[in-house]
């Protein structure tokens, strides 16, 4: 097991650059998630803001 | 006329939402599965390179990364010529739904690329051609978000953003073809050599299985995106309130 961390001496690059890799990718479908709920709330709004009986 | 049919559904905004809808969750999944199985494989099941030892697994991060960022850039400057020449509001979206995964993509395979440059050659950096355009390609990214952000009528940034994307795609080719054109320190391609691939199927599998992982991923996070767009642009049209409701 403590072969598999050490990955032949080279683990202090090895497991950062996973990180790095596979954090990007957690980090974008978050982010693209978040500015999807986020936009759906914005057009909740704006569609409770123009129900009939609110407008003119 | 089965290809009008589609391009025509392809330039409706609440047919692009509902089909991004439905895929997602397919597309989605089939990535994380692959994903995590092409991980297995390349880090426990691949054996350790004659030369690299173990150092050489990063190839199962740098290369998608690397990969993805040309590939995002290239659909990116498509729709942007898409949405130039037909006028389609879609394509637009969709440009603008790359342009930040494309973004991060780049800061990965830099970085990523950092973290094995150090121990093969001896430095986190160096100005070779193929690190350079890469860099490039990052400055492409921010100036073509920067460009969205600064221009306030939608019409207006589209336009010049698109132009943007689409003269930047030059040097998609100049960091391809880079480790051939130029004596470049960066390794050449070890997927493919002479038609036959340069690696051993057991290493060479887990980098195919997270090419394809990377490819669905990225369709699943711009379908996710450019819902989001979507429903930001088509704000006062009637589907909206029946996709919501």
């Amino acid at each position: 097991m403590n072969e598999f961390f050490s990955m032949s001496g080279y683990g202090a690059y090895v497991w950062p650059a996973f990180a790095l890799g596979f954090g990007v990718v957690i980090v974008n479908l978050v982010m693209a998630l978040n500015s999807l709920s986020s936009a759906k709330q914005e057009a909740r709004r704006r569609l409770q803001m123009n129900a009939p009986g609110n407008g003119p | 006329m089965a290809t009008w049919t589609w391009f025509h559904r392809f330039g409706s905004p609440p047919w692009v939402y509902g089909f991004a809808r439905r895929w997602t969750p397919w597309i989605g999944g089939a990535a994380g599965l692959s994903m995590l199985v092409a991980l297995y494989g390349g880090l426990v099941l691949a054996p350790d390179d004659y030369q690299q030892k173990d150092a050489f697994r990063m190839v199962y991060v740098h290369a998608p990364t690397a990969w993805l960022s040309m590939m995002v850039y290239t659909t990116m400057a498509v729709a942007a010529a898409v949405g130039l020449i037909w006028r389609m509001k879609v394509a637009h979206a969709a440009a603008a739904a790359c342009a930040p995964v494309g973004a991060w993509f780049t800061v990965a395979a830099l970085g990523t690329g950092m973290l094995w440059g150090k121990p093969m050659w001896g430095a986190y950096w160096v100005w070779d051609p193929r690190l350079t355009a890469e860099l490039v390609l990052l400055f492409l990214y921010f100036g073509y978000m920067g460009l969205r952000a600064g221009i306030e009528d939608q019409a207006k940034a589209d336009k010049a953003s698109a132009v943007l994307a689409v003269v930047g795609v030059v040097n998609i080719p100049i960091i391809k073809y880079s480790v051939e054109w130029w004596n470049s320190l960066h390794q050449t391609p070890t997927v493919m050599k002479m038609g036959k691939p340069a690696m051993d199927t057991a290493m060479l599998w887990p980098l195919l299985l997270m090419f394809l992982a990377f490819a669905l991923y990225f369709a699943a996070v711009l379908l996710i995106r450019l819902r989001a767009e979507l429903l930001r642009r088509e704000r006062n049209a009637s589907w909206i309130r029946e996709v919501l409701t």
